[in-house]
């Protein structure tokens, strides 16, 4: 009977390791699965076209959104929806479970890279400067708004633009974070600011639709990087971020990632050409 | 949900710097609308009647429109008419034109708590309109209503973050670009929240000291 007793526990500790094992694999998997069920995935976006656009009908398009749409319908997941956010506020919300990914041109940087799980690069820019006509400062580079010691400059709040200004040695008090690009882009206008940084394609497109003379991009802003974005996943979802890579490297062989983002003006071969690896230890 | 008591220390003075925007935003904004209240109190009593009625109408147009909107109006739609003013001012002038369409109702029910025989003794000593306000209506009508008024101040005070949404860098506005840059949203909101208790429970211990001097109406 004791013998018994103690091959019943051996036994008992075999399945209980299996049942662990297992329930470690499906607990991976569980994301994906609970995403199918509902149907859709919550993505954060920022309304900063051509990364992602919200149409007047709602509609949610842009490079990154429609990346992200055509991976998830391929993984099972039928629909994405959007929900417009500040640059700063993304990762904190992927952390707190309002969204599941972020497609929102959050470019890949050591710190966010810790942050949160990235997959492979998506999107890549360099970033530009929108000023007055004639560029009256002589601006080209972030170094050169701090060394003019009353010049402003305008940037997303907790975005790239905001931290490079920062970094270069432009004072808190002249990087003034704007809510979004129709603000910047009003603000440089009225004079309240003399520069206005976001990505090159996202700087195109507020000139394209503002169509003001008076205006002029400064492209790209000498010795600032090139970056690229990936989908940002909440840390502890890594098997639904490989899972996405998987999808999104199919994409890229076939040429499908090309014929959705260079529409948008966006280089499928710069993204190609770099991976996570490299551009999260980039300093 | 891990506090660190490391990142407090780190993100303080950034926050202070905040504190002392809000400070200034929220006096500045209450001598307004102190100014503002009592200049609507008066133009509303005024014996013209379209003075009256279009100062009137324009009280009641600013207390039924949103602060938030009257920010982004004064902040981004009059730089089209050629009225630049900075975030601060604009912010200033957006909680004081509002706020003063509130103390304008305080202002009225003092004065009109000022009994009738006063206005008529004061007739009857010769004295002239500017006398009657200044030596004899106001004097008596202003103490009675330093509470309430003490009382917007505060409910203005706790409305000072809505100047984050015209880049104006007040409190909530720094600890939103702390959480920004940290990733972090406990520490900075928690000592926002902290911060704004603290100064609005020391304002209430002032309030009642007010209460306690002016609050009753001596006759």
């Amino acid at each position: 009977m004791k013998k018994l007793g103690i091959l019943a526990g051996v036994a008992g500790l075999a399945v209980s390791t299996m049942l662990l094992a297992s329930g470690a694999r499906s607990a991976d998997d569980a994301k994906l699965e609970q995403l199918k069920q509902q149907g859709f995935a919550r993505v954060a976006i920022a309304n900063e076209p051509p990364y992602t656009a919200v149409a007047a009908d709602g509609k949610v398009s842009g490079a990154a959104p429609d990346v992200a749409r055509e991976i998830f319908k391929r993984l099972g997941v039928n629909d994405i929806v959007a929900s417009i956010s500040e640059y700063g506020a993304m990762i904190p919300g992927l952390q707190a479970g309002r969204f599941d990914v972020v497609t929102a041109g959050l470019f890949m940087k050591p710190e966010r890279c810790a942050a949160v799980a990235y997959s492979e690069p998506v999107l890549c820019d360099a970033e530009a400067m929108l000023v007055k006509k004639g560029n009256p400062k002589g601006f080209k580079s972030y170094e050169d708004i701090a060394k003019e010691s009353s010049a402003t400059v305008g940037a997303p709040g907790g975005g790239t633009e905001e931290k490079l200004a920062l970094n270069a040695g432009v004072p808190r008090d002249r990087v003034i974070v704007v809510p979004d690009g129709q603000s910047g882009l009003k603000m440089v206008q009225d004079g309240r600011i003399d520069a206005y940084s976001l990505p090159v394609l996202s700087i195109n497109d507020l000139m394209k639709k503002a169509n003001d003379p008076n205006l002029e991009v400064i492209a790209p802003v000498q010795g600032a990087p090139v970056y690229c974005d990936g989908a940002a996943f909440k840390k502890g979802d890594e098997a639904l971020r490989d899972a996405y890579d998987v999808e999104l490297a199919k994409m890229k062989k076939s040429g499908e990632f090309a014929k959705i983002i260079e529409p948008y003006g966006f280089s499928a071969k710069a993204a190609m050409s770099t991976t996570r690896e490299k551009l999260c230890a980039a300093k | 949900m891990d506090w660190d008591w490391n990142f407090v220390w780190e993100i303080m003075p950034t926050l202070i710097q905040g504190v002392k925007i809000t400070i200034l935003a929220t006096i500045l904004g209450s001598i307004l609308a102190a100014i503002v209240g009592l200049g609507i109190a008066l133009a509303r009593r005024s014996e013209n009647r379209l003075v009256a009625r279009s100062i009137g109408w324009f009280a009641e147009f600013i207390r039924g429109t949103p602060l938030l909107v009257q920010l982004y109006f004064i902040f981004y739609v009059l730089p089209d008419i050629g009225i630049l003013l900075p975030p601060l001012v604009a912010g200033v002038i957006g909680l004081g034109l509002h706020y003063g369409t509130y103390t304008a109702e305080v202002y009225r029910a003092g004065i009109d708590n000022v009994p009738r025989g006063q206005w008529e003794a004061a007739k009857a000593c010769n004295l002239n309109g500017r006398h009657t306000w200044t030596h004899i209506i106001l004097p008596q009508a202003i103490p009675p209503m330093i509470p309430a008024l003490a009382n917007y101040f505060i409910a203005m005070f706790k409305e000072t973050p809505l100047l984050s949404a015209i880049t104006v860098l007040e409190l909530m506005n720094q600890a939103k670009s702390v959480a920004n840059t940290y990733y972090r949203y406990i520490e900075p909101m928690t000592l926002v929240g902290a911060f704004f208790l603290v100064i609005s429970l020391c304002s209430v211990v002032l309030l009642r000291w007010l209460e306690h001097r002016y609050g009753r109406i001596e006759r």
